[in-house]
């Protein structure tokens, strides 16, 4: 079983196996490095990507960040921010793969943008966007499973479907880890700041955050109400506990919580029109 | 309360939200919810591209709609581990309150 754990660590800390990662990724991330590189200049890296522009453009329109209306990349890098740019050009790689193959957990994570990104503004947290993008993210490795191990993925769906059980349950019988700590290590091997590897590593287990406890606690509580909404597919169809630990780091209350409901529910029609119309295109 | 294309929009409904023009779905509203609509007014509203509605109650069926029950059973479904959690539960009552307004009730406060 062990085995299977560090294998497939192994393969995913080696970034050279992982076929989605495009050249302009590591570009951009040499210039933002760089204090003296310009935002044109990295602006000018990424439209160099034709079918990467358009969907950074059609993201960053998306309803999860949808409240700008952006025409330039060079705008895009200014009102959403250089890292947020960064993380939409690493989501729209990953993401072209599961429109594909997976619409249901590209639906589920579209969603959890979605929500994070209106939670925190109900609370009026900083960095919104950052936590959208987390949110977008958050179930990456779930998409990793499915690149390196397929036939453990069949066996893993097969368990949730068998016994009833959570998919996080059935990963750790199967490959002795889970898509949170696989997102974790692949985090890590695409040195994405903090604020978007902790969220993605600890989004079903609030407690173990010690940085971005906050971001964290959004992205768990997001994932909760999607799996709430009944939008999209995670893998399994149940809504998990919502922990204690999240409620009292965001001080939630009833009242905000049906609030951010309502909006939600409202902003979901809307996703799934953006969400049929990215894989029509 | 629904959301429904104008195409669908039939005199005797009434506005659940106000509705703003096409073009400028910030701007003013054109029409205050509680409004009754008319054929004129739909005539009117599609005049300035408006392209859809929010009605109260649920006036319109598409198929493969599910209906409230089918729709309460599949929330059950969903919450069926984490039901007796204490905060788990406020999540239900709220998707329960939120279904039962959306298939009678009338809209929120909101502007669409």
């Amino acid at each position: 079983m062990d085995d299977k754990r560090s294998e497939l660590k192994k393969i995913i800390m080696d970034t050279k196996t992982l076929p989605t990662l495009p050249g302009v990724i590591s570009k951009l991330n040499s210039l933002s490095d760089n204090d003296k590189a310009s935002v044109q200049e990295m602006a000018k890296i990424v439209s160099s990507d034709q079918v990467l522009s358009a969907r950074i453009l059609r993201l960053a329109n998306s309803p999860s960040y949808g409240f700008y209306r952006v025409s330039t990349i060079s705008n895009a890098m200014i009102l959403l921010g250089v890292n947020v740019v960064k993380s939409l050009a690493l989501s729209s790689s990953i993401f072209a793969i599961m429109e594909k193959d997976s619409v249901g957990l590209w639906e589920h994570s579209l969603g959890v943008g979605v929500a994070a990104n209106l939670l925190a503004r109900r609370l009026k947290l900083p960095e919104c966007e950052e936590i959208a993008t987390a949110g977008l993210l958050h179930d990456i490795g779930k998409v990793i499973v499915s690149l390196k191990c397929s036939e453990a993925e069949i066996e893993i769906l097969r368990l949730v479907r068998e016994r009833q059980i959570y998919i996080q349950e059935a990963e750790r019988e199967v490959i002795d880890t889970d898509h949170s700590e696989v997102g974790g290590w692949l985090a890590k091997s695409w040195f994405l700041p903090d604020k978007l590897s902790e969220p993605i590593a600890f989004h079903h287990d609030v407690a173990k955050s010690i940085n971005h406890r906050i971001k964290t606690s959004v992205v768990h509580i997001a994932d909760v109400l999607i799996k709430a909404s009944g939008f999209g597919n995670s893998g399994d169809g149940y809504v998990q506990k919502i922990q204690q630990v999240a409620w009292d780091t965001l001080k939630l209350n009833e009242r905000a919580l049906s609030d951010v409901v309502e909006e939600i529910e409202d902003k979901l029609v809307e996703v799934k029109n953006f969400s049929l119309e990215m894989i029509g295109s | 309360m629904q959301k429904i294309p104008l195409m669908l929009a039939k005199a005797g409904m009434v506005l659940a939200r106000d509705v703003f023009r096409g073009d400028s779905p910030t701007g003013m509203p054109v029409c205050g919810k509680d409004t009754v609509l008319t054929e004129a007014l739909i005539t009117r509203l599609d005049n300035m591209d408006v392209q859809s509605v929010n009605v109260q109650g649920h006036p319109v069926w598409e198929e493969g709609e599910l209906s409230y029950e089918d729709l309460l059973r599949e929330l059950d479904h969903r919450f069926e581990k984490t039901m007796q959690e204490p905060l788990n539960a406020i999540l239900y009552d709220i998707h329960k309150a939120h279904l039962i307004k959306s298939m009678e009730g009338e809209g929120g406060r909101q502007t669409e």
